[in-house]
């Protein structure tokens, strides 16, 4: 076990709380003082949980609003109502069925919807859930029997093994919460888990780090569903009566609630609301009437004293442990520094040389208008590879727009780009980025509560193909794709000097060190073409020439650099070709000199170069 | 025709209600960038407090000065109960969580409002309360051979001058535009030497002060209320807020009085459309969603990258 990497500093209580939770939960039912009402109490813990759990996929890891996922609850349990009381199906074959079918739902409502942004995503989803609960309630085609809902749901049954008491119902849950848990660590701990929190942290940066936003965003919500769907038939089974008045707005936000008073993102912490909110109002229930009052105040005092919630989830110092790769080192993880390889001659991502003379991309009279403004007026700009091209020219000229024409955020209006002579106009971000151009932002956009390795790791991703059941699963395949990653990541980190902040989270790094942090991220999607929207700001002299240094060893690796820039030492310094914009149009294009001299550059900046040259702000 | 005219004007009056509940959401929005769902029920609250008023003091005031007295004084009451506590849960249950970030204040807000709500049912009791019919005006106008409670005239057009005085007041003082400009960007704002703290105070004043106001209209309206009423209604509001446009004083009226006009209409024309308008009303907005993410006179904003 490599000293460096297995630096896994879990503290003693977190390491036996899920010890401790899991023997409370398997002896509960035996405990002296627990009777039937209990054991059916510790069932509905569990029930709660499996949906906590499922709204966590949703809320927790990606961020999204849910507040109607009392639907997919509702859907999972008339699922296994309807099916088994008019075509006898076993309610235990229902199980997956159930599952299916919200998720299937859930992926064909959130379809349309998904695009949407934070609160605007809660209403559709508060519509939904109150949709669902109107349509139940109204009893079409007469299958859901309005609000009386339906009878004498059976019980699950296992060949002659039926489970109907409480504390076989009790059992039942907690295995399939068992098992939801297993799903969700691993995937936690993936490709799949950090696309999800690089969303929940910055989607647009996500976007451009290569994750299909949009894909992931609706994997979620049907997997979530898909979950809720199993509580779904478990309610159903255990009640043996499902009726809308289960399904209302109330349970949604109780599910939300239960979600953050345990800790966004953390399994136990979700499991710990869900107990809370079942046992608080038992355990108040002599107050009858004024139960809910004091969960209301109890709610309010816990975000008030505990806003992270009771068990946040802490992100796991580096856990390659977990990923089976004990004989994973440190040497191994940085050449550089164990001396093994040079620089030169291991770059873990080998980008391909583009032939000589063609230009690697190629901007052709691109326009893109906001409203009556036009940003971008049919700019034309050729970068050939293993030279720096630098874009300049006074702020609001369009260059951040441009760039965010070539990265695919907008699609213009007019207009062709052109990637190795293939047209990638209007392609997505996460396509463009798989092309091979990556980007970092003008104001440092990193996914500021994960830590610094999960950040370069995110840049993998689109260098990665292992899906939902390998992850799960942990095939061999995935195993060996997330070492490959692990190790790539490390070189990455080696290269830009933030190994030993690899377990920080990115947002406690200096300003500086986050601008490198970006870059790795971008260079570990293994880009061709780097695009750089001004490097060097905020950087004092010094850490700029470092900048320089290290933009030319990636240009001698072979890597392409395009930048915006203010800082003309940069500019002068490595670019080989200057392409000066203002107001929109292309005013002049040559080599640093020719364009320092160039008179409408001069005018354009209005005599102001004196205060222009060398700025660095 | 007639029957078209009475169900528009339902659908004005009962859109009005939500206008004024959607005022406050969207004030609050605006500002805090959070939904408010204790807002519903300070509604409730409000139209509590109304029936209150109305059952100790309208008697005594009806006697001396006339039933309409009674009916001004319940709102007035409501009103400014209903600011108090708007102040107060925005001290309590928000306040002290600002800095903790959107989610747990989202947390906090459905708690205050499961406080608020049981809160009113420990107070008032669990059954639904009726407002005095003797205390509430039954007159009607005749107008183009239509008959009109006068009540509904006298609430729509009450309503129409509070939100015209709500657009004088956020479009055109001075006052206004600090708090759209807090809306717009808080922390340009505060190094502009805009208080937020007043502004906070402000919308938090204000907008639980209409909702409240609702809250007795929508009691004299229909008469019976009850404590959970707030949950359904600040749904609709908030909905109608988003189909206006959040943050947009005058997207909350019209959002609000279209989403009456609509549901009334939806209610009256199409068989059983009373059991479904509900649903109607969700599925209409997600659609404004869809093809207009920000709301009918929401402005569209590109996200700056």
């Amino acid at each position: 076990m490599g000293a460096e990497l297995s630096c896994t500093r879990r503290g003693r209580f977190q390491r036996f709380v899920p010890v401790l939770l899991g023997g409370f939960v398997a002896v509960f039912p035996f405990l002296p003082f627990v009777n039937d009402y209990w054991v059916d109490v510790g069932f509905f813990v569990g029930l709660y949980g499996l949906l906590g759990l499922s709204l966590n996929v949703v809320l927790g890891e990606v961020g999204l609003f849910d507040l109607g996922h009392a639907a997919f609850y509702a859907i999972g349990a008339y699922t296994t109502a309807i099916m088994n009381t008019t075509l006898n199906i076993p309610v235990l074959l229902l199980l997956p069925v159930s599952a299916l079918v919200a998720s299937g739902f859930a992926y064909l409502v959130m379809s349309p919807v998904i695009h949407l942004r934070g609160d605007y995503l809660c209403i559709v989803t508060i519509g939904i859930g109150e949709i669902v609960r109107i349509i139940i309630v109204n009893n079409p085609w007469g299958i859901t029997n309005g609000p009386n809902g339906i009878t004498g749901v059976g019980f699950p049954a296992l060949g002659p093994f039926v489970i109907q008491t409480p504390t076989q119902f009790y059992y039942f849950v907690w295995v399939v919460v068992a098992l939801v848990a297993f799903v969700l660590l691993r995937l936690q701990r993936s490709r799949i888990g950090r696309a999800w929190n690089a969303i929940r942290e910055d989607e647009i940066a996500a976007e451009a780090t290569g994750i299909d936003v949009r894909a992931y965003k609706l994997l979620a919500f049907t997997l979530g569903a898909a979950f809720a769907g199993l509580a779904g038939n478990i309610y159903a089974a255990k009640m043996a009566v499902v009726s809308p008045q289960s399904f209302l707005f109330m349970e949604s936000a109780l599910l939300f609630c239960i979600v953050l008073l345990g800790g966004l993102g953390s399994l136990p912490g979700v499991l710990l609301g869900a107990a809370l909110v079942v046992v608080f109002p038992e355990v108040f229930r002599r107050f009858a009437s004024f139960r809910l009052l004091f969960f209301g105040l109890a709610l309010m005092v816990t975000m008030i004293f505990r806003p992270g919630g009771l068990l946040p989830r802490k992100r796991e110092t580096l856990g390659l442990d977990g990923f089976g790769a004990q004989g994973f080192s440190a040497k191994r993880a940085s050449p550089v520094r164990g001396g093994q390889v040079s620089l030169k001659d291991r770059s873990p991502v080998q980008p391909l040389h583009g032939s000589g003379n063609r230009p690697l991309l190629e901007v052709q009279g691109v326009t893109l208008r906001f409203g009556g403004l036009v940003a971008v007026n049919r700019y034309d700009l050729a970068v050939y590879p293993g030279r720096v091209t630098s874009l300049i020219g006074p702020n609001g000229a369009g260059k951040t727009t441009l760039f965010n024409i070539i990265t695919g955020i907008y699609r213009p209006d007019e207009g062709k780009v052109l990637f190795r002579g293939e047209d990638i106009t209007g392609l997505k971000p996460h396509l463009v980025v798989a092309r091979g151009i990556a980007r970092t932002f003008q104001n440092i956009r990193l996914f500021p509560s994960l830590t610094c390795l999960e950040n370069v790791l995110t840049g993998l991703h689109c260098r990665g193909s292992s899906g939902f059941i390998s992850t799960v699963l942990r095939t061999p395949f995935q195993l060996r794709e997330e070492r490959e990653f692990m190790e790539a990541a490390a070189y990455w980190l080696c290269r830009v000097g933030l190994w030993e902040y690899r377990n920080e989270l990115a947002r406690n790094l200096p300003y500086g060190r986050q601008k490198y942090l970006e870059i790795a991220r971008a260079l570990a999607t293994g880009p061709e073409l780097l695009v750089l929207d001004e490097p060097s700001s905020g950087l004092n002299e010094r850490e700029t020439e470092e900048l320089m240094e290290f933009l030319q060893g990636l240009l001698r690796e072979g890597i392409t650099i395009l930048l915006i820039e203010h800082d003309m030492n940069v500019v002068m310094g490595i670019s080989d070709w200057v392409s000066v914009m203002d107001m929109g149009n292309k005013i002049a294009e040559g080599s640093p000199w020719e364009v320092y001299n160039h008179p409408r550059v001069i005018e354009a900046y209005l005599g102001k170069e004196e205060e222009w040259v060398g700025s660095t702000s | 025709m007639r029957v078209f005219f009475e169900q528009l004007v339902n659908g004005v009056t009962v859109g009005s209600f939500y206008a004024l509940v959607a005022l406050g959401y969207s004030m609050v929005y605006g500002v805090m960038k959070l939904i408010n769902f204790a807002h519903g029920d300070l509604f409730t609250l409000g139209s509590y407090l109304g029936y209150t008023f109305l059952v100790w003091r309208a008697a005594w005031i009806t006697e001396r000065a006339g039933l309409w007295w009674g009916v001004l004084g319940a709102i007035l009451f409501a009103f400014l109960a209903n600011a108090g506590a708007g102040i107060l849960v925005e001290r309590v249950a928000y306040r002290p969580v600002y800095r903790a970030g959107r989610l747990p204040l989202v947390v906090s807000a459905l708690g205050m409002s499961i406080f608020l709500q049981n809160a009113i049912m420990a107070i008032w009791g669990p059954r639904f309360q009726v407002y005095p019919g003797d205390l509430v005006p039954t007159a009607s106008l005749r107008f183009l051979g239509l008959s009109l409670p006068l009540l509904k005239v006298v609430i729509l057009f009450l309503s129409l001058g509070v939100m015209l005085v709500m657009y004088w007041i956020v479009e055109k003082t001075e006052f206004g535009a600090a708090v759209r400009a807090t809306a717009l960007d808080r922390e340009m704002a505060t190094l502009l030497g805009i208080d937020i703290q007043r502004v906070i105070l402000f919308v938090f004043t204000l907008g639980p002060a209409l909702g409240g106001m609702a809250g007795v209209m929508n009691g004299m309206y229909y008469r019976s209320i009850q404590f959970s009423m707030g949950w359904n209604y600040g749904l609709k509001a908030f909905t109608a807020t988003i189909l206006g446009g959040i943050g947009n004083i005058p997207g909350a009226m019209v959002g609000g009085v279209l989403l009456g006009v609509i549901e009334t209409l939806l209610a009256g024309y199409i068989p059983g459309g009373g059991a479904w308008k509900d649903g109607f009303t969700f599925l209409i907005l997600i659609l404004v969603l869809i093809f207009r993410p920000t709301g009918i006179l929401g402005e569209k904003v590109a996200e700056k990258v």
